[in-house]
């Protein structure tokens, strides 16, 4: 290498740097520092108090985590629950019969019952009054409210990050050989163009937060590089499959765009995703010691990879359905069936993903740590079971932590990701430059790995922040959801994506078991990249701030609906689905 | 809602985990992300360099292919103590001091393409294996070192027993990765007499006139002093040519146990020293009050005293070289190491002169050192079990052959019949040179 090539590969090291931090940090501050007021969209009038709905669920009862609070004699701690379907239209629920509500002095019965402006609610003796919020006042307190990306313009980062992609670029331009450019540059110019059509589509709408594509396609474009020094002969393939995953991301963004398509088509997806694992079980190649890959016309594709974002989409719930218990009872069973065609798949890694995710979700959905304790015993014994069943599951905990003792045996993979990830330092070697990608799974299993030695130690780290970042931003959007479909559905997907990148880093870095899992969005394999950008779906649902997101229809177009609300509503009786019955 | 999303904090557990695992995974790097990176180095970093003795021999070679020690085993075993291993099993060695700056890693920036890196030693491979070959002769377990006085240069640092790096399989004895001239402090015995001799040289103004008699038994405040002798009437020169205990026993009761610690302290016995940054043992001496029959113990190297082999070459050198010491080091380019004084130029030449005289009176050098112009001073050092370490040091007071030596036969027996061969063989090598 000449000297001058030398000295460009050491600053374009750094200017990725300076790069990889300020995006995150801009992404950090836009996401987290701004405000976030909740959406208001009704009221409910307890005496002389008028209180805000500010969610599409909400709980009504005397308890203190009740969404709308009537501390009066006779109210149960959980009495009601008041729901308004993206049609716009308002039923109420009664969740302790025992007690019972009246509306305009007509009992619930279980299907609850359709509200209008003006109705008098009796909790037990308390009487509230339901008042729809009027267009006009809607419409002025959303112009009240702090738009995305007020403080940290999105163009800024988006620009930020294509330079970033561009010095990725030219440090592979340094490095690749001269007959894999041509398509290592066509996928980096792919990158952008995708990159930057879907900004621009989003500003058309008039949305502007574009944090999440932003941190995704930060690390996609990491796992780009990734791909383009370990197999640049591929690179065609990796083309046809980041084009896959954005549509993939826009069709199903636009498709929870509506709550009711969305929960109608929930058992579609859960009848699918056993389906997809059967034929998993039953059909798939031993491909590593797990037979998790299917093989279409040359291209093989893990049916467990599309499994996770049919898991979120069933184990998400609306929260009128959360106090049923037969819900909770399928929920379980569903994952049940998951993670155990999951161990017989031999895919022990993305079995315990789906299992935190569904600790996670069951947690959230039932609010009962006994339940989560009770859960996570049952799979420690199942865990305890499978070992014994199949001793070379019970090699990788023992080469757990002793991976320097056996660097030619169990310990081989992790100990050169370790060797590799400690000799890029700080500021790694450069795209291409590393020798990882010479051991086998370095872009997949040992991905944080070859990340760490071409790209430094501070790169890993802000990737791992990144996701970290969205996991952040999901909680604090789950605060302001409008339905705790979309709350439940966003933390799972973060949840899932977290655990999966901890069982990638640490397991290769002999922090944790060496279980083979990839790292979202970086790791080179299509199934998991077109997951990752449909889970990132369910994170932009949750964003309801004022203008953000795609997914959730602005507060104007909302009023289109209310014409339609107010045509059918006298010949309709909505069920808790949303669904119209006759 | 309220509800739901109060439980979505859970969530924030996980990222702390994460968050925690980071920590760990960064502090670990930190701490071992050196070994981590250089252990499979050579392939990956192109790493490459060699190291060699004074006059150019290979003592080890690495580049991307191969790790390789000298060509012949018995060099690799006597310079082991010297070069180290690749795996870092011997804590002294130059391959274990000097293998980061050859292999060109910092946290900051991982692992960098060296420039093959040579090191050139001033130890002579010809002196290591003689000694390495007389300490076999002997019980096979010791230390010899050489040091050029005038220069500081180590040209003989052996340790046995030692192993064959290349001979991954065999079985090490033990103690084989213990290198004794500087990981380890041993009862001195007499050779403790050169340090008491110096410090009565410092503090008692009469002790040239004064007269010792020795009766074979003596007896400080009841406790009974034995020697070898009777000696009967001798002066100082004498007493420290008849390695009498009981003169000696009265000379450290003269000089008092202050006085005797303020020089074991300047003398550096209590210090670790480094060596071309390979660090030595401690010594040790009786720091707190102990009485006057314990002292005078002290004063003959016996009682809690321990003397590092590396500490009185150091010491001897600086007799040879008129107080001062010139700083030890194995690699070529610290020839410039700077001096320092151990002790006036009149206390070193006049036990140069005793250390002389024990030669020519006592220890019969036509036969034991024919030839050599040697100054030294014996040792047994009793270990209370029947055995006893035997000791060897001194000094050519020869212009082009300046050579200051420690011999330590670890339980070998008496100093002059076990050590003094050992030595005279290493001399004879060295005044070839």
């Amino acid at each position: 290498m000449d000297i001058f090539l030398t000295y460009s590969l050491t600053a374009t090291k750094y200017v990725l740097i300076i790069l990889s931090v300020t995006i995150l940090i801009r992404c950090l501050r836009s996401m987290l520092s701004d405000r976030y007021e909740s959406e208001t969209w009704a009221y409910i009038r307890l005496g002389r108090e008028t209180l805000p709905v500010t969610h599409w669920e909400n709980v009504i009862g005397r308890s203190r985590s009740a969404d709308i609070r009537v501390d009066r004699k006779g109210v149960g701690r959980v009495h009601a629950i008041l729901k308004r379907s993206d049609k716009g239209v308002w039923t109420i629920y009664d969740v302790f019969s025992r007690r019972g509500v009246w509306v305009n002095s007509v009992k619930v019965g279980p299907r609850g019952m359709n509200l209008d402006t003006g109705d008098v609610i009796n909790l037990n003796g308390a009487t509230v009054r339901f008042q729809d919020i009027t267009t006009a006042r809607r419409q002025k307190l959303e112009a009240q409210r702090t738009s995305a990306g007020k403080s940290v313009s999105p163009l800024g980062t988006i620009l930020e990050l294509s330079v970033f992609e561009l010095f990725l670029l030219l440090q592979h331009a340094m490095t690749a050989q001269e007959e894999y450019l041509p398509s290592i540059g066509l996928a980096f110019g792919l990158l952008l163009a995708l990159e930057w059509a879907c900004y621009l589509s989003m500003r058309l709408m008039g949305r502007s937060g574009f944090e999440v594509e932003t941190l995704a396609f930060y690390l996609t474009a990491l796992g780009l590089s990734v791909a383009a020094s370990s197999t640049p002969e591929d690179m065609y393939k990796q083309i046809l499959l980041l084009t896959a995953a954005i549509v993939l991301f826009l069709l199903m963004g636009w498709w929870l765009r509506s709550l009711h398509r969305t929960t109608l088509m929930r058992t579609v997806f859960a009848v699918g995703a056993l389906a997809l694992l059967a034929v998993n079980v039953l059909a798939s190649d031993v491909v590593f010691g797990a037979r998790n890959w299917l093989e279409f016309g040359g291209y093989s594709f893990q049916p467990s990879e599309l499994v996770k974002v049919a898991y979120l989409y069933v184990g998400a719930s609306t929260l009128d359905r959360l106090y049923r218990k037969k819900n909770l009872f399928v929920f379980i069973a569903f994952s049940a069936a998951c993670v155990i065609a999951l161990a017989l798949i031999g895919d022990f890694g993305t079995a315990l993903v789906f299992f935190t995710c569904f600790l996670v979700i069951s947690f959230m959905r039932s609010g009962s740590i006994a339940t989560v304790l009770l859960a996570v015993a049952g799979a420690v014994m199942a865990g305890v079971l499978a070992v014994s069943a199949r001793p070379y599951i019970g090699q990788r905990f023992a080469s757990w932590g002793h991976v320097w003792d056996d660097i030619y045996g169990a310990g081989f993979q992790q100990s050169r990701a370790m060797s590799a990830a400690a000799g890029g330092g700080l500021f790694g070697k450069g795209a291409g430059s590393g020798w990882l990608k010479h051991i086998f799974a370095a872009n997949t299993d040992l991905v944080f790995g070859m990340v760490c030695e071409e790209q430094g130690l501070i790169i890993g780290i802000c990737a791992v922040l990144a996701v970290l970042a969205m996991a952040f931003f999901a909680v604090r959007s789950a605060r302001h959801g409008r339905s705790a479909y979309y709350a439940i559905a966003a933390c799972g997907a973060m949840s899932m994506l977290m655990v999966q990148m901890a069982l990638n880093v640490f397991g290769s870095m002999d922090i944790l078991p060496f279980t083979g899992v990839t790292f979202p969005f970086v790791s080179r394999g299509g199934s998991s990249l077109l997951s990752c950008w449909m889970l990132m779906a369910f994170l932009k649902g949750a964003d309801t701030r004022r203008d953000a997101s795609f997914v959730v229809k602005p507060v104007n177009t909302i009023e289109e609906y209310e014409v339609v609300y107010d045509a059918e509503r006298d010949k309709y009786d909505y069920d808790d689905d949303g669904r119209g019955q006759a | 809602m309220k509800k739901i999303t109060n439980r979505a904090v859970s969530v924030l557990l996980i990222a702390a985990l994460v968050i925690v695992g980071m920590t760990v995974y960064v502090l670990r790097y930190i701490d071992d992300g050196r070994s981590w990176a250089l252990a499979f180095s050579r392939a990956n970093s192109g790493a490459s360099g060699t190291i060699t003795d004074r006059n150019g021999e290979i003592l080890a070679v690495f580049d991307e292919t191969r790790n390789a020690y000298a060509e012949d085993a018995l060099t690799r075993e006597a310079c082991y103590h010297v070069t180290g291993d690749y795996w870092g099993r011997s804590g002294t060695g130059i391959l274990s001091a000097y293998w980061d700056d050859m292999q060109s890693f910092s946290l900051l920036t991982g692992t960098t393409h060296a420039e093959s890196a040579e090191l050139k030693l001033t130890v002579d491979t010809s002196l290591c294996r003689t000694a390495y070959a007389a300490l076999l002769g002997q019980n096979g377990k010791g230390a010899v070192m050489v040091m050029n006085y005038k220069t500081g240069e180590v040209v003989c640092m052996v340790s046995a027993p030692s192993i064959d790096p290349m001979d991954a399989e065999a079985e090490p004895p033990e103690g084989a990765f213990l290198n004794r001239c500087l990981s380890s402090a041993f009862t001195p015995g007499s050779v403790f007499k050169l340090i008491t001799a110096a410090a009565a040289i410092e503090t008692v103004p009469n002790i040239e006139t004064r007269q010792f008699y020795c009766e074979n038994l003596y007896s400080i405040a009841g406790v009974e002093i034995h020697c070898t002798g009777p000696h009967y009437t001798q002066n100082f020169e004498q007493a420290l040519a008849n390695s009498c205990n009981i003169a000696f026993a009265q000379i450290a009761v003269k000089v008092g146990q202050e006085n005797m610690i303020e020089h074991v302290r300047d003398y550096g016995f209590l210090d670790k020293h480094t060596l071309s940054g390979l660090t030595g043992a401690a010594g040790n001496y009786p720091l707190d009050f102990v009485g006057d029959p314990e002292l005078a113990w002290s004063g003959i190297g016996q009682s809690t005293d321990l003397v590092n082999p590396y500490a009185m070459l150091r010491f001897v050198s600086a007799i040879a070289n008129h107080g001062v010491l010139a700083e030890p080091h194995l690699l070529e380019s610290e020839n410039d190491g700077g001096a320092t004084r151990l002790m006036h130029a009149d206390t070193a030449d006049r036990l140069a002169a005793m250390m002389n005289y024990n030669v020519v009176a006592h220890y019969d050098p036509d036969n034991n050192f024919p030839g050599l112009p040697l100054c030294a001073k014996t040792g047994t050092a009793e270990l209370g079990d029947g055995t006893s370490h035997a000791w060897f040091v001194g000094f050519l007071n020869d212009e082009n052959h300046p050579y200051a030596f420690v011999v330590l036969v670890e339980q070998g027996g008496g100093g002059l019949r076990v050590a003094g061969p050992v030595a005279n063989r290493v001399l004879q090598e060295a005044m070839k040179h």
